[in-house]
């Protein structure tokens, strides 16, 4: 493992130098974004390595004498260690240009050596091999994110976002220790291997509140109400590495305990399939009445992490039904879900960067034809959208389409597997039907069409740094979708890390449909090179003029003719209504001519309105009754502690 | 007969009655600064074999504790006007009365605490607990700040007399941990202190509570 360690250890140094060289702000981004990405880029070769020999390797040190610090690279870790360094390579790359004309450069430095620590941490996260390791880990990790949030911390909304998010976090890491201390009262013991020797009833107990725990960090619903806040205020590369490989640390968390629970119960796979669909609806649902392109990609990411639950639940209820190839399909779609949406969540957030970078607004209805003058943006989004709405020939498809047959194969089981495979398709169906809505009125609304604002006009995108990230990663979408074969062999050897017995499956199957996927994909994009080439033939020699979007023959068109974004979700979101209840203003419309009139409309999320009122609010006022006893008076201060000392030298 | 150890902390435990009691900021000065003496020269007494270093170290204590400290803050007072009542929040009488119960108390609790190293010399604990808890008792019934400093510096002393009992072997890294410990802990007081005396004018904490929002 010291090649791991040396990959930490750069991108850590990367993180330090650039505190020290905080007043040279060109020099201290260059090397700070050379570190990081070297730092990144050897670790993803050593993980990639080691995933496709299948090697585990485990290194330990001990801390004061009293706790190891134990770290174990299996199939697993590595199938996440790629994920987090491919990411966090090109989020590293982007902030170069992203940065560039940051006003205070103290800041930035600041900003790169949290970025370090977050890295560095979330791969020590899903290496951690015993509880100790594993919480100091998180907690890193939790807490340096938390300062990547609070990056424009003057404003006092990004402020409140990172106060959200700090609660959640730790609310859920609270939930996580709990599991973890049951499991050490049980067995005595802080290492992992512990814990498959549990009684059933603590198993329980410690996959429930893992799952509370490791869900408030992924985003599954309800626990998912920190994310639109958090991922808007951040810096767009910090929200795609948090967005694409932060949160799944909380997937491999959920995963990783099952492992080790070694607990075959039909429960573990209904509650990820329940849970997995319910946030995928919603999430896509709530993503569709957003007007601020960032949080909409946020509610995107509780969606993708309710598809990823629904592939684990589909595994687990193939292992607890006894069904071989339904759990290894799950499994390996669930995992290559990971990947892939790691991928084009933070393909997509680079893409959202580049364009808030440049206009200076988040609001979708602001923006308009944004891709006559970022070509290369506004393509790269599209292939991104395309790819996380589940469309051939990208990598989304792949991963849904594995989730798909694997719940197929579960339709043949008895009753509760066969009611959850089909809640587990019908959601998938719907969720992919609505995210395509979505991002037809994403790209639509923002990128095709007319600018509707000031601020839409005259862009351009500069920033090669920014626009090789872009590139780069939207060619791994096609990539994946078209050969997924060695993908899939990855996801397949990190699911035979789980430790499942499963040592020889069948790879025909696997070997088949990948075969056919790469079949369908070629044919598709022969049919699309075809049909380009006749219409450059059947257009050759003619004259083409060119007129606004939109323009529909109006001989005076202007910008407000177009179809906003919230005109396009309007019919929709009625449907979903009871669930997402909008909350529309508008003046009242007088007179025949009417002179100008306003409307506004706010898509309610139920979780955080419910969360609101069942806990905060009771919580403050409870703490508003109990304010009497900060009053102020530093000697009743000083007589609290002496009461604590006297009461505890008394009766302890 | 009783032990030169338990001779000397019966005059602490005295002291700790005239620290209550004394109504002038001099005079609790004193107190103190002969608090610091006698709990640095303890270690001399019970005697773990004194090395060179031990005995230059427990003299370089003595002089922070006992006599550089104190005379300092004496300059302070005399330098700045400051009024020379400490002000008590709780009057002398009663404060004599609770220092009678704690001292009763804290030889109930150090009875019940039982700790077979130092049980050779009765009132090493009672006295050293005695004193971190009057001290914090000081801290919480005056109203000066220079008074709080001193009482700040009494609990200090005690957790020096129960540093000196626990740890036979480390003493000096412990010691050398108070002592930074006391430094910090005086410039941070004095710190606020001017700034207090800025704000406000006058050293009593008890205007700190107009600072509430």
């Amino acid at each position: 493992m010291s090649q791991f360690f040396t990959a930490i250890l750069i991108i850590i140094l990367g993180g330090s130098i650039s505190l020290v060289l905080a007043r040279q702000v060109r020099l201290m981004r260059i090397i700070a974004v050379f570190l990081l990405s070297a730092g990144c880029f050897w670790g993803l070769f050593n993980a990639l390595t080691n995933l496709i020999q299948s090697g585990s390797d485990t290194a330990s040190f001990t801390y004061l004498n009293v706790f190891s610090l134990t770290f174990q690279m299996d199939g697993l870790s590595s199938f996440f260690l790629v994920a987090i360094f491919a990411v966090s390579l090109f989020a590293a790359i982007y902030s170069f240009h992203y940065l560039e004309d940051s006003q205070n450069p103290l800041r930035t430095a600041v900003h790169y050596f949290f970025f370090s620590i977050l890295i560095a941490s979330m791969a020590l996260v899903v290496t951690a091999a015993n509880m100790i390791t594993f919480m100091l880990s998180w907690e890193i990790m939790s807490l340096s994110s938390f300062f990547l949030v609070i990056y424009n911390h003057h404003s006092a909304e990004n402020r409140k976002a990172g106060f959200l998010y700090f609660v959640f976090s730790h609310v859920g890491a609270m939930f996580i220790f709990a599991a973890f201390g049951i499991a050490y009262g049980y067995s005595g013991n802080f290492g992992f291997g512990a814990m498959a020797s549990l009684p059933d009833t603590a198993k329980m107990l410690i996959f429930i509140f893992t799952f509370i725990g490791f869900g408030s960090k992924a985003g599954v619903f309800p626990f998912h109400v920190w994310l639109p806040y958090a991922h808007p205020a951040a810096p767009s590369h910090i929200s795609a590495v948090m967005s694409g490989v932060m949160i799944k640390t909380g997937i491999y968390g959920i995963i990783r305990i099952y492992a080790l629970l070694d607990f075959h119960t039909p429960v573990c796979g209904n509650i990820l399939i329940i849970a997995g669909a319910v946030s995928g609806v919603l999430g896509v649902v709530y993503a569709l009445g957003q007007h601020d392109i960032k949080r909409l990609l946020a509610y995107h990411s509780v969606e993708n992490i309710g598809i990823i639950l629904m592939g684990l639940g589909i595994g687990m209820t193939g292992v607890s039904s006894g069904n071989p190839l339904m759990a290894i399909l799950g499994f390996s779609g669930g995992l290559l879900h990971v990947l892939n949406h790691s991928i084009f969540k933070s393909l997509l957030f680079m893409g959202a960067g580049m364009v808030v970078h440049k206009t200076g607004t988040r609001s979708i209805d602001a923006l308009g034809g944004l891709i006559k003058n970022m070509k290369i943006t506004g393509t790269t989004f599209i292939i991104g959208s395309l790819a996380i709405c589940g469309l051939p020939p990208f990598n989304g498809f792949v991963s849904e389409f594995f989730i798909y047959i694997g719940g197929f194969k579960g339709v043949a089981l008895d009753k509760s597997a066969f009611v959850m495979s089909i809640l587990a398709i019908i959601s998938l169906a719907i969720i992919g039907g609505l995210a395509l809505a979505c991002f037809t009125k994403v790209v639509g609304v923002v990128f095709q069409g007319e600018p509707r604002t000031k601020a839409a006009e005259n862009v351009d995108e500069k920033g090669s740094s920014m626009l090789v990230s872009m590139v780069i990663l939207a060619a791994a979408c096609i990539v994946i979708g078209i050969f997924p074969r060695i993908f899939i062999h990855l996801s397949l050897n990190a699911v035979s890390a789980l430790g499942l017995g499963y040592a020889r499956v069948p790879l025909a199957p696997f070997e088949r449909i990948t075969g056919n996927i790469t079949f369908g994909a070629t044919i598709f994009l022969g049919v699309l090179l075809l049909v380009m080439a006749i219409r450059f033939l059947a257009y050759r020699g003619k004259s083409i003029s060119r007129s606004g979007t939109w323009g529909c023959g109006f001989t005076q068109p202007t910008v407000r003719m177009q179809y906003t974004g919230s005109s396009y979700a309007a019919s929709i979101l009625e449907l979903f209504s009871p669930v997402a209840p909008l909350e529309e203003k508008h003046l009242k419309i007088k007179g025949r001519f009417p002179v100008k009139t306003q409307y506004q409309s706010h898509v309610n999320d139920i979780a955080d309105r419910h969360l609101n009122r069942l806990i905060v609010n009771p919580v403050l006022s409870l703490f508003d009754k109990l304010r009497w006893i900060q009053h102020g008076d530093i000697h009743l201060y000083i007589g609290y502690i002496l009461l604590a000392i006297v009461l505890l030298l008394f009766f302890i | 007969m009783m032990h030169p150890v338990d001779t000397i902390l019966s005059l602490v435990l005295l002291s700790v009655l005239f620290s209550f009691g004394s109504s002038r900021l001099p005079g609790l000065i004193l107190v103190v600064g002969f608090q610091g003496i006698v709990a640095s020269i303890v270690p001399f007494f019970i005697g773990h074999g004194m090395s060179a270093g031990g005995v230059i170290f427990t003299f370089v204590t003595l002089a922070v504790r006992g006599i550089i400290i104190p005379m300092s803050i004496y300059w302070v007072i005399k330098k700045v006007a400051i009024r020379r009542e400490v002000e008590p929040i709780i009057g002398y009488h009663a404060s004599i009365f609770c220092g009678l119960g704690l001292i009763v108390a804290a030889t109930f609790i150090s009875r019940q605490l039982n700790i077979p190293t130092i049980s050779d010399y009765t009132l090493l604990f009672p006295a050293a607990i005695a004193l971190l808890v009057s001290g914090m008792f000081l801290l919480m019934a005056r109203r000066n700040a220079i008074a709080m400093v001193l009482g700040y510096i009494m609990m200090e002393n005690g957790i020096y007399l129960i540093g000196t009992t626990f740890s036979v072997r480390a003493r000096h890294i412990v010691e050398f941990g108070i002592l930074l410990d006391v430094l910090a802990g005086v410039m941070i007081m004095a710190i606020i202190l001017q700034n207090i005396k800025q704000t406000f004018d006058d050293v009593d904490t008890a205007l700190l509570r107009t600072l509430k929002d």
